[in-house]
């Protein structure tokens, strides 16, 4: 068995998946939304990026670029669509989950539509070479999709830890209702959230194309395994969305490694039913230190 | 001009009602607060003093009437969608320390304090607004990067108040400062309300423990099932009868 493609595999998928995990905690933390609707944003920023590289050239800065605005796009449109019109009226956190569900529904079926079943393949991003760190051999892809991965990620973070936009989102994170009470819109906020995550699924979208492909469904499996992550984690949390990442990301390389890919999502079921029965608030649960409430 | 003229009306409510679902809890209610001036709400739990702070804020279950803020229409008929419209009425000059401090548990208490400085004008202030603040709470000043879910009762109703005092507000609702506080504390947390200096600007303190304000707001308004009931000024001190529930 080869142990550097295990780790190699376990660092990419933990990041890809970390991104997308985060993207879900963001949102329903701030907004009490669950993004249903997050695999489709997921896609659509694939055919924008496959589009960009058609049209416009398979130049790195341009594919990521197409991406990761159109899953900001994506992420506006979700908002005005499930998010303003019913936010503030009764039952809105199962009507928003009904409701982005069915954007995902009719959004994968446009896709479908408008670009065939067929799965489309990004231009290579990050070159074709390969280094050894320590005796793990990473090829270019891997370590381009880790490093752009941490580093958009580590800037977002700093920019939601030193912005006021950062402050108004964290603010409401924490408590919608105080926000408000500050002079926070929520709808204002609303957009800035779905537009950030939304613009963190085209980033994921990108980077997992680099191994897989772009098809109508392919953000499917992605979605449930970032909504996964972000429930091992704890709901709105960052670093525990982090953490899941990782141990998810090695589940997955040793699980595919050791007894097949069919596997992968049994594995990774059983393993958060076991964080969860021990940790019920996640990992989160673990870190916190503060006293709720 | 003579102080009488200055005396601006910073709150004017007209006939409001306010409640949630089904429950009316303010019942066509007038209230008017001058500038410069402290005013107690007293009454018994239950009665609508909350009610009425967060009908002020658009935070009731559903509202009707009308509620001037500093000469603009604030109040809605609206019968859901609670803070729909909280953050206008902020930004026209409300801020509201609520009960039970709704604090942000993550956030440190400099975070805190800049997020209660939200409209441009105090955003720009905030380092000076900041350092006003730790000289009317001076406990504050040790625990800046400390986030606020590790500190004790009394040190996060100060934040709480702390936020609020940042803001650009011409009327400051307080509700229940002294609530689940030890007695010293509680009337140390009143203390320093007493001291903050109102310029233009009205403050409201909802309290059960009419004690507590006799003789250091500028008048004491009583409040009775959804009703304003009985008044009582510095210079006619309130009659125990007027207030009794």
């Amino acid at each position: 068995m080869n142990w550097s493609f295990v780790i190699a595999n376990a660092i990419t998928l933990a990041c890809i998946y970390g991104t997308l995990a985060i993207g879900i905690s963001l949102t329903w933390s701030s907004l009490g939304l669950i993004n249903m609707a997050y695999g489709f944003i997921f896609a659509l920023s694939g055919y924008g990026a496959w589009l960009a590289s058609q049209h416009i050239g398979p130049y790195t800065p341009v594919v990521m670029t197409a991406g990761i605005l159109t899953g900001a796009v994506g992420g506006v449109f979700v908002n005005a669509l499930a998010f303003i019109p019913i936010h503030d009226k009764p039952n809105y956190q199962l009507r928003g989950l009904i409701a982005t569900l069915a954007i995902s529904l009719v959004g994968n079926q446009v896709l479908l539509w408008n670009f065939g079943p067929r799965a489309k393949s990004l231009p290579q991003l990050f070159g074709a070479g390969s280094v050894s760190i320590f005796g793990v051999v990473m090829t270019a892809d891997k370590i381009g999709a880790s490093l752009s991965a941490v580093v958009l990620l580590t800037l977002v973070l700093m920019w939601m830890r030193s912005s006021r936009r950062g402050l108004e989102i964290r603010a409401m994170m924490m408590n919608p209702h105080a926000a408000s009470l500050v002079g926070i819109g929520v709808r204002q906020t609303s957009f800035s959230v779905m537009a950030l995550t939304g613009g963190l699924a085209g980033l994921a979208s990108v980077l997992l194309a680099q191994t897989y492909y772009v098809s109508p469904f392919s953000g499917i499996t992605p979605m449930v395994k970032g909504l996964s992550i972000a429930l091992m984690g704890g709901l709105g949390s960052v670093p525990g969305a982090v953490i899941g990442a990782v141990i998810l990301g090695i589940n997955e390389a040793f699980t595919s490694t050791l007894l097949g890919g069919q596997y992968v999502l049994i594995t990774q079921f059983l393993l958060i039913i076991l964080i969860l029965l021990i940790r019920p608030r996640g990992i989160a649960g673990i870190l916190d230190k503060a006293r709720e409430a | 001009m003579t102080a009488q003229s200055e005396r601006r009306e910073v709150l004017r409510v007209d006939g409001l009602s306010a409640g949630w679902g089904p429950m009316r809890v303010i019942h066509d209610l007038d209230l008017n607060v001058y500038s410069g001036e402290r005013v107690g709400l007293v009454g018994l739990n239950g009665h609508g003093k909350s009610t009425l702070f967060l009908a002020i804020a658009g935070l009731s279950g559903w509202q009707r009437g009308s509620i001037l803020l500093d000469g603009h229409e604030v109040g809605r008929t609206r019968s859901q969608g609670p803070g729909r419209y909280t953050h206008l009425v902020v930004r026209r000059g409300l801020a509201l320390m609520p009960q039970g401090d709704e604090i942000f548990h993550g956030l440190t208490v400099e975070e805190h304090l800049d997020s209660g400085a939200f409209t441009p004008r105090a955003w720009k202030e905030r380092g000076e607004r900041k350092k006003r603040i730790l000289k009317i709470f001076p406990p504050l000043a040790a625990l800046m990067k400390t986030p606020v879910g590790r500190l004790s009762g009394g040190e996060r109703r100060m934040v709480s108040l702390g936020r609020g005092l940042m803001a650009d507000a011409s009327l400051f609702l307080v509700d229940e400062p002294s609530l689940g506080l030890a007695p010293k504390i509680g009337k140390s947390v009143i203390a320093a309300l007493m001291a903050v200096e109102l310029g233009g600007s009205a403050m409201v303190i909802a309290e059960q423990n009419v004690g507590l304000l006799q003789g250091r707001v500028d008048r004491i308004i009583g409040m009775h099932a959804g009703k304003l009931k009985g008044e009582a000024s510095v210079a006619s001190p309130l009659s125990s009868k007027g207030l009794a529930a």
